[in-house]
């Protein structure tokens, strides 16, 4: 087994076991003894769980999409362009998320800079009920880690091909479906997957930005725990396996789709 | 096209410039290509020749200057409504696509279905000798077959013009042969227009019927392959297709005084330059020059002589088995039909490029 194999199986491998456990095991608060499923009976029936569920898949989902079709246009754009330009869109990637999320929260906020600066806001965009603040934080971090992916593919080959086509009678929309599209399109559904997973479990921005209902997926798991620190850690692991499984899902999903597409 | 559905154009530049930054690339290019005819684009490294051949590709912008084809102005054209084909250094093939599709691809953008571009794709194969090869991805070809695919897709899209930049370079020295070959027979079939771009002379002799010379961007001579090796127009011209024996002096009763010898040569009284090709100096017995070997170099076909005596120095090639060694005394014959003056008003090499100027 590759050492990176044997990493990966043995930390996420172990986390997820220990979730496992914690999920099934019995509570400290005095219920059953033996191991049992009360946990996600609870999670289950809980209609803030199943908003979580929905929520967060729906933030995952338009925040990966708009960074992945943004990425494929600025990567487009920014192809002829020198490495300082290139440097300065790829400023985001190393800042973190929650500097952002606390950074948009200044700026967005009912009676923040934004607000004091132009007066009104066209949208809601803190503690929204769409989670808008979020997805705005998440395009803004993502779509400079996607387009680093895309430009890495988008090389000098990747032009000469593109001569080539043209030269052939493509027309430069062809050339971008017949031409660029075959190129960067792995990259970028790994990299959208990778986007799409890491949205789906996190939750530093929505604790920032996002409504107080729904909540995502992580911020259920953490309120679970806070609301009973004994009952409520075996409801917070189930509900952090169900991210990690969902998160595991989109993977294959998309490795599926990346395998088809290439054949 | 023609009354035989063959695509042909004849290709005119006129004027063409580019330039790179503020660096000119090329300084008002004057190109004529009749139709259906070969012409091979000859000169050093950064001439200029690559950047011609993607100016009429539609790939390089031009600041001035016109290129028409078959009639019709192109220069302000995309790449892809000029109706060239290029057949790039570089094979530029799809690797998602499988042999035929990157022959047929010019089909493909045509609208053309799948059935009849395979199908077409499928007998150009077997033209370029690729017999069967339809469904071969392009990672399973060695380059001199990628190479092959790339011609038979320029063939297949039946273009006004084909243009070839360089494109057997990466191809071993019995492959390029071969190759050479077909694209001379493929071209001479189709009646294509053709513009064969290389830095190598002997390929541009071998390749095109007529071979234009560029140097420092523009068109220093442009005819058949014979007369740029034997009659230059310039001393350049004449270095460049190999012969660097230029002599100068002043003709008199027609004959030219070498060193401490009087030999025949061609033209009226006066100034000249005069050029003679290193195959051509023969070494004899009883020739009027007497020179020194002062290098010999084998160069696997024949053996290069450097000769000199005083300040007149000539360069001979000889077959291995005749050469002198280094260091003899030889005589040498300098036949007077095999001497070309060069035009005075081009003769010096040295003067700055725009006196290169032909017309």
């Amino acid at each position: 087994m590759a050492p990176a194999v044997l990493v990966t199986v043995v930390l996420f491998g172990g986390a997820l076991l220990g979730a496992v456990k914690q999920s099934v095991e019995p509570s400290l608060g005095g219920g059953p003894s033996t191991w049992n499923l009360d946990s996600w009976r609870t999670l289950l029936a809980s209609p803030g769980f199943l908003d979580a569920l929905r929520f967060s898949a729906q933030l995952a989902l338009i925040a990966s999409v708009l960074a992945a079709s943004l990425a494929v246009a600025v990567a487009v754009a920014l192809r002829s362009h020198g490495r300082l330009v290139r440097s300065a869109f790829s400023l985001p990637v190393p800042v973190p998320h929650l500097l952002v999320a606390v950074v948009a929260f200044m700026w967005l906020s009912p009676g923040g800079l934004a607000q004091r600066a132009l007066g009104r806001l066209p949208l809601r965009l803190v503690h929204d009920p769409l989670g808008l603040g979020v997805i705005l934080v998440y395009v803004y971090k993502e779509t400079p880690f996607l387009v680093l992916l895309l430009l890495a593919v988008m090389g000098s080959t990747l032009r000469e091909r593109e001569e080539a086509a043209a030269v052939f009678g493509a027309s430069p929309f062809r050339v971008l479906i017949w031409v660029v599209w075959p190129v960067i399109r792995r990259p970028l559904l790994i990299g959208t997957m990778i986007v799409a997973a890491f949205v789906f479990g996190a939750f530093e921005v929505p604790l920032v930005l996002g409504p107080n209902y729904p909540l995502t997926l992580a911020s259920y798991a953490l309120q679970a725990q806070q609301k009973s620190p004994l009952r409520g850690q075996g409801v917070a692991a189930a509900s952090l396996l169900v991210a990690a499984g969902m998160s595991i899902l989109i993977a294959a999903a998309v490795m599926r789709l990346a395998r088809t597409a290439d054949a | 096209m023609d009354a035989d559905g063959a695509a042909i154009g004849a290709l005119l530049c006129s004027g063409l410039t580019v330039a790179r930054g503020r660096a000119p690339v090329l300084r008002g290019v004057e190109l004529e290509i009749p139709s259906g005819t070969r012409t091979a684009l000859v000169g050093p490294s950064g001439a200029g020749k690559t950047t011609l051949l993607r100016a009429i590709a539609g790939l390089q912008p031009v600041q001035s200057g016109t290129i028409e084809l078959g009639g019709q102005r192109v220069d302000g054209l995309p790449a892809h409504r000029r109706g060239c084909a290029v057949v790039f250094q570089e094979p530029r093939l799809l690797p998602h696509l499988d042999a035929a599709e990157n022959v047929a691809f010019s089909l493909r953008t045509a609208g053309v279905r799948r059935v009849e571009r395979r199908s077409r794709a499928a007998a150009l194969l077997g033209d370029v000798g690729l017999d069967g090869f339809g469904r071969r991805r392009v990672g399973e070809l060695s380059g001199g077959e990628q190479q092959r695919i790339a011609l038979a897709r320029a063939l297949c899209a039946e273009p006004q013009l084909l243009l070839l930049d360089e494109p057997f370079s990466a191809v071993d020295a019995n492959r390029r042969e071969e190759l050479r070959a077909l694209l001379v027979a493929l071209q001479q079939e189709r009646r294509l227009t053709t513009l064969f771009v290389t830095h190598d002379r002997g390929e541009a002799a071998q390749l095109g019927e007529r071979v234009a010379l560029m140097l420092e961007g523009r068109i220093i001579q442009h005819d058949e392959p014979s007369v740029l090796f034997e009659r230059p127009s310039s001393p350049i011209v004449a270095r460049f297709f190999g012969s660097s024996n230029i002599l100068r002096g002043v003709i008199r009763a027609g004959a030219i005084t070498l060193g401490q010898c009087t030999i025949p040569a061609p033209g009226p009284d006066g100034e000249a330059c005069l050029t003679i090709r290193p195959e051509r100096v023969i070494l004899a017995r009883d020739g009027p020059l007497e020179l020194q070997v002062l290098e010999t170099t084998y160069t696997g076909t024949h053996t290069r002589l450097r000769l000199g005596s005083g300040d007149l120095a000539l360069v001979a090639t000889v077959a291995p088995s005749l050469a002198p060694a280094a260091g003899a005394h030889v005589r040498v014959e300098l036949p007077i039909e095999d001497l070309w003056r060069i035009p005075l008003a081009h003769e010096a090499g040295e003067v700055p490029a725009q006196e290169w100027d032909l017309t």
